[in-house]
Parts: structure tokens; sequence; C-alpha cells
């Protein structure tokens, strides 16, 4: 009777997990699994496909074009990131305060850009910047900076790392503010009674309360940064030579695959992008294993 | 609205250029591909808008975009009830359309449908992978000069010769037909073309007292002498980083880069005698900041020529219709003539841009794919069509280049001269370019190679050296006996 019951519902247990599973399986285990395959082979348009066996790993690893992008992208996370997660925070702690009048409706304006698609954001942003007509170029002019190029060799990245923060504040700034509503309201009130300074019970009390909070935004910022692409391959459409062909590491890999044709090569680079990746965020979770986040 | 440019016989034109719309229809496409975004989770969802179409006199079947692609039919819709033989059709440029309504009212046992997936890359992109899967090409599609060898050397394209291509040899200008020849056999019909000339502003050249250069010596001191007279206006723009346009100045100076005739050796050379003199002759004008700089067909060049800052443009035949929208001030003063010569009193042309027409190995109905090939490239009927509004082809079909009425034809930006006799005659005098199969490749990497030389912070000669580096190694890695 009893094992009966059991059995029935890891049957149900299945059917809940099913669908996840399928599209896991189907668009997440497949493809890699034949990502990897694909990277033992290579195709050259004299001779055809062949076994290759790990030169295409190799080939990557001694690829300095691969390489700067993943440098390039790491400079990018180094900046990008830390501005990005202080305005987030600023802003998540001027909502909880509650000082500001209408917060819902600001609160919701904030995260309105994480809504809009990133091609989309980034289509608006470059007619923004554009050198010839953009707003943004007059204003520089307006001001005195002369004839600035936004999309030039000096400005591009920085361009980029306004057009992601613009996209991702408001998002982080929700799971800031959502940590900061979790901080026990007696901790601060004894602070209060204590003529504690406000940016003191900001700065010494909320902010190592949602810690835990601030390393996960890290790690999946990192991880974010290291597979940007949409945003450098709008802004190419846009000034053509902007963005080289290594720009950033799946900029590369696309270009590789779907430009020169060599996906084999492509799958090779996408792998190793890949272990880059599992290995962050490996990091990740022994960081917060150690801070006794979870067992 | 004109949306023409958006769509262009050549692939580097889809960049934004003009007024961003070219840039909205690319992200239709992009929209689909671009899942990994700056963050790990979705924050693209697919658009399913139809790339801007050409919206103009086409009598074409309803433009509708199939619900999960940017794929636009713009002909042949009502082919799927038909019994006819059914052809796919895949081409970009505007109007197109009208000439597919005709040849399916004038031939009942033939539809064809002709579909829009995108102008250059997206279209190759879409054909290769079509190719890969063993199914889904069409069975004839627009694809460009220097980009036919590719489906060649993976024998892709029909041989046309068994369907009556040589028919038509004698109806197109010799150099063209060599382009979609290989030995004996003949792997598209040659469409557009783009022959160049020296278009130039004459009224600019007027007031700076510059009659049109003949000789390149002659160019050079003029345009030292225009950017001393005025600093802030050049002779003309050079787009270092538009591949095909330096290429086509390298075919006239007989510094063409490539030899190649098919299989598997291939001669690359960017950094022989011919090649750095001619990096030479540009660089030091450039050196000099005697040159304009920037993108060339985009909103800033035609602005600068527009203004008056830019003289001059070593421009195709199909320039003046891309630059016409932008123009106001100058409307009227634009002239064009034959291009400078390297040996003064030789008469060498040069071509920039065009499409030939194969048929797919895939085909079903090659016969009648090449009929159809045929009647769109080598009839006048056809050619009455497309050599309109929007989409102004140029030929490389002799009855209309010989055609005074076609030598004739003019647009507000010339006044009453006519800049069709130096772009008709420029055609007759053109040699074939011998193209490698990997031009994707080479374009791709050019636009990052030749950047530094847009902003300065690199030689022209310095590009060609790493140029060729990239090239041969690419060569090598494709499995090339390559010679340099």
């Amino acid at each position: 009777m009893r094992s009966s019951w059991i059995h029935r519902r890891d049957r149900r247990g299945v059917w809940f997990v099913a669908p996840f599973l399928l599209g896991f399986v189907l668009f997440m285990l497949v493809p890699l699994g034949y990502a990897v395959y694909t990277s033992l082979y290579t195709y050259r348009i004299i001779g055809g496909t062949s076994f290759t066996g790990a030169s295409n790993y190799t080939a990557t690893l001694e690829n300095g074009l691969f390489w700067n992008g993943v440098i390039r992208v790491i400079i990018f996370a180094a900046i990008q990131i830390p501005v990005m997660l202080v305005i987030a925070f600023f802003f998540a702690c001027v909502f909880d305060l509650g000082v500001a009048k209408y917060g819902t409706f600001f609160r919701t304006v904030f995260f309105i850009p994480f809504a809009v698609p990133a091609v989309v954001g980034a289509v608006m942003w470059s007619f923004l910047l554009e050198p010839q007509f953009g707003p943004f170029t007059r204003l520089a002019s307006a001001l005195g900076f002369g004839n600035t190029n936004f999309f030039g060799p000096n400005l591009i990245l920085p361009s980029i790392i306004v057009i992601v923060i613009w996209e991702w504040t408001g998002y982080n700034m929700m799971i800031l503010y959502t940590a900061l509503k979790s901080v026990p309201r007696d901790v601060i009130e004894a602070a209060i009674l204590d003529d504690t300074p406000l940016w003191k019970i900001i700065v010494r009390i909320k902010l190592p309360l949602v810690r835990p909070a601030v390393v996960m935004l890290i790690f999946l910022n990192t991880i974010g940064a290291l597979q940007l692409f949409t945003e450098p391959q709008i802004l190419e459409y846009f000034q053509q030579g902007a963005i080289s062909v290594n720009y950033t590491p799946s900029y590369y890999i696309y270009q590789t695959a779907i430009a020169a044709d060599e996906t084999n090569l492509a799958a090779a680079m996408a792998v190793i992008l890949a272990v880059i990746i599992v290995l962050i965020s490996a990091l990740s979770l022994i960081a917060r294993r150690r801070r006794g986040e979870f067992a | 609205m004109n949306t023409d440019r958006t769509r262009t016989r050549r692939r580097r034109r889809t960049r934004l250029a003009v007024g961003g719309f070219a840039a909205m229809a690319a992200i239709t496409g992009l929209a689909a591909c671009s899942s990994g975004s700056s963050s790990s989770s979705s924050s693209t969802s697919p658009t399913t808008s139809a790339p801007a179409t050409s919206g103009t006199a086409s009598a074409s079947a309803a433009a509708s975009a199939s619900p999960s692609s940017s794929v636009t039919v713009e002909a042949g819709a009502s082919c799927a009830s038909s019994s006819a033989v059914k052809i796919t059709f895949w081409a970009w440029v505007p109007g197109l359309g009208r000439a597919v309504n005709e040849f399916n009212a004038t031939h009942p046992g033939i539809c064809v449908t002709q579909e829009d997936v995108g102008a250059g890359d997206p279209e190759y992109v879409a054909i290769t992978n079509a190719l890969k899967a063993g199914s889904g090409a069409p069975d004839v599609a627009e694809v460009e000069y220097d980009e036919l060898p590719s489906f060649e050397i993976t024998k892709s394209v029909d041989n046309l010769v068994p369907y009556g291509a040589n028919n038509y040899k004698n109806d197109f200008v010799p150099w063209a037909w060599q382009e979609v020849s290989q030995g004996s056999a003949v792997y598209a019909i040659p469409g557009d073309a783009g022959p160049m000339a020296f278009y130039y502003n004459s009224a600019l050249l007027a007031k700076y007292n510059i009659s049109p250069p003949t000789t390149w010596a002659q160019f050079a001191t003029d345009a030292a002498t225009l950017h001393k007279d005025d600093p802030s206006a050049y002779m003309t723009n050079f787009a270092a980083t538009d591949l095909q346009w330096i290429m086509s100045l390298m075919a006239q100076d007989n510094a063409w880069p490539f030899t190649y005739t098919g299989g598997s050796n291939v001669t690359i050379d960017w950094t022989g005698a011919a090649q750095m003199a001619f990096a030479q002759y540009w660089q030091n004008m450039l050196s000099a900041h005697e040159l304009n700089s920037t993108t060339d067909v985009s909103a800033t060049s035609f602005a600068d020529m527009d203004k008056g800052i830019d003289a001059s443009w070593l421009s195709s035949a199909w320039g003046p219709s891309y630059f016409l929208p932008d123009a106001k001030s100058s409307l009227g003063d634009w002239r064009a003539t034959a291009l400078p010569q390297w040996t003064a009193g030789a008469d060498v042309a040069a071509n920039w841009g065009g499409s030939s027409y194969p048929v797919f190995a895939q085909s079903q109905h090659p016969a009648q794919a090449a009929e159809f090939a045929e009647w769109l490239n080598a009839t006048t009927a056809s050619w009455n069509i497309t050599k309109t509004a929007p989409s102004l082809l140029f030929p490389t079909y002799v009855p209309l280049l010989n055609d005074p009425s076609y030598k004739d034809l003019n647009n507000a930006l010339s006044g009453t001269s006519d800049p069709n006799v130096a772009f008709t005659s420029a055609a007759s005098h053109i040699s074939s370019d011998e193209w490698p199969p990997f031009m994707t490749e080479a374009l791709n990497e050019a636009s990052t190679v030749f950047a530094g030389v847009q902003n300065g912070k690199e030689t022209l000669q310095a590009a060609f050296t790493s140029f060729q580096n990239v090239l041969v190694s690419y060569a090598k890695a494709q499995g090339f006996t390559v010679n340099t």
C-alpha cells in the first residue's frame, strides 16, 4: 500500500521535471555534446572533413586574437560591474529608505531597460551616440569637446560599458532592493536609537548583510560579461571597423563560424569559453559555500 | 522614404549607413542569432517584423514575412497553388520582383517565387547552411561576382552550358562573362555591374581651378593644391575599410593581389612591388592629410560630398543612385568622366560590385532555373524593367549598354549632363578579376585589418602586409597550395 503510494508520487515528480529536463537535454546537453564532437574534426575547402583530434584546441590556445578578446571582456567586466553595482546599490538604498516619492513608480522606470531586448537597447544607444547626428555627439561638441567619435578606437569600449550599465542597472537594483528589504528591522532600529549616522547604517550594517546578494551579482555579471556579444555586434553595423573580429570571445566565435566558415574551430573556441565560465561559476559556488550560504 | 539602399548589390552596404534604416532592417535578422546577450539570462525576444521592403512600384504580391524568420516574399507568392514547375529565387535588389512577375506571366510552364533573405552575407550564410544540410537552397540566387568562386569550388552551382548558356555569351561584356566562367564551364549568368568613373562636383573643382585629372600623378597634385587652398576640403575620400573598393582601384593599377583559376592553387600577393607602390601612392596623400578618411557609401560620406568637403568620389555606376537621396545643395553639379590613368593616354577602367545568377546543384529543375536566369539577365524585356527605379541596375548586357537612350538616362545630380556616357564607356574597358574562393573571410578580416588606416594609426603598406599574413595562413589552413 505504502510502497505503491511512493511509486505514484515518484512518477508525478518525473512529470513535473520533464518539461525542464526535455529542454535541458535538447537545447543544452545535445548541442554541448555536438559541439565537443564537431570540435574534434576539421573541414577544409580543399580536402573536406577529417578527424584532427585536439588540433582545434591547440590552435585556439595558441591564438593570440582569442585571448585578446578574453582580456578585453575581463577589462570590460572590471570596470562595468563595480560601477553598475555602486549605482544599483545607491538607488536600492534610496528606495529602501522610502525617502523618494512615488517609489514604486520609479522602481518600475528603473527596471524598464531590463525589459527592453538588448538588440533594441543597443540600436537605440547607437542612434544616441552616432558620430554624425547623435545627440550626445552634438552635446559633446556644444560643451567644447570638439568632434567626439563615441565609436572611435578610444571610446568604443566606454560606449559599450555605458550601454550595458544602462541595460542592467535596474535588474541589479531590484535584487539588491529585495535583499535590503529582508534586512531585519530591529537591527536598523537599534542602530538608529544609538544615533548611528545614516551612511554608517548603510555601509557598515546594510551592506554586510546583503553581501551574499552582492557576491552572487558579481559572479552573474562576470559570466554575462564573458559572453558579451549583442552590443558590439550592433555597433559594428553603425560604424564598420569599430569592432574587430576578435572583439569579444563570443563575437570571435560567431565570426569564425559564420564568416570564416570554420565551424569546427569555432566549436573548440566555444568549448574553451564554456570551460572558463564553468570555472568561474565553480569559484562562485565555493566562495558562497565558505560564507555558509548553503551546505 | 527611400529604402532602396538598404538593399544593395554590395554586401557591406547592409552596414548602417544612411538614416539607420539599414540597421533596423538588419536587426530583424540579428535578433534570431544573438541569444547570448550581455548577461546570461535571455533578454532578446524574436522579432517578427519584415525588413523594410521596397514598398515601391513593385507589382509584387504581398510582401509578407513568415512569422519565424526575416524572409520576405517579393514575387510569385501564388506559385504554391500553381501546377507549373516551381522555382525558388533569392535576391535582394529592390523592385526585382517586377521582372519575376513578368517572367511568370510570359512563361506559363514555370512559376518563380522570389524571396529576399537579406543582402549579401545573410543570403550567403543561408545558402551555405542549406548546402550543408543537403536541402533548402534556392534554385537560383543573386550572388556577387567575388562570391561565386566560393560556390564553384564546393561544386554547389551547376554548369549552365548544357542549358544553353553559351548562346548568350556574346550578349555580355567579355570581362563579366569571364567572371562567371571557369575553363569551358559557365557557372552563372552575369547580371549588373559597377564600372567606375571619376565622379566629381564640377562647381567645386572650377572654384579651385582644377580640371578633372586624367592621370593619377595629376590627381595627387590636385589633391595637394585643393587641400592647401581650403584646409577643410578634400579632393576625395579614401575608404580604407572598403576592401572591394580598394581592390577595384588595385585592378585598375594592374596590382590585383590574387591569381586563381579554380582548384587548390591560389596566389596571394598583397606585398609585391605593384601592390606596395599602390599603397604608397595613397599613403603619401593620407599622411599629408590631403584625403578625407571616412566610411564610404555612408551618411557621413554623402554629407561630405553634398557640403563640398569632398570634391569627388571614385564611384561605381550605381553610386549616384545611392547618393541622390542625400544630395541637396550640390544637386546639378555632379559630372562623371573616366578614372585618372596610371599611364597618360591609356584607357583602363575598373569594376566595383555587381551580381551574377547561378543555379544551385540542389535544384530539382535546373533546366527551368537556367531558363529563368537567362531570361532575367539576357533579354531586353527584363532589362527594361530592372534598369528603372527602384532597381536601377547597371547592365553587363551589351544591347542595353549600346542603347543611346540608356546613355542619356540621367538624374537630378547631374543637371543636363550624361554621367552614363562615362560609366558605359568604362564598362567595355575593364579586365576580369580573379577572385579567390574565400572572399567572405577576406572581407570580414579586412574591416579589422584596415581600421587602423582609417583612423590614421597604421599605414596602408602595413595593413597590406598584415592582410597578406592573415590570408596566407587562412588559405593554408583551408588546404590550399599558396603561392606568394
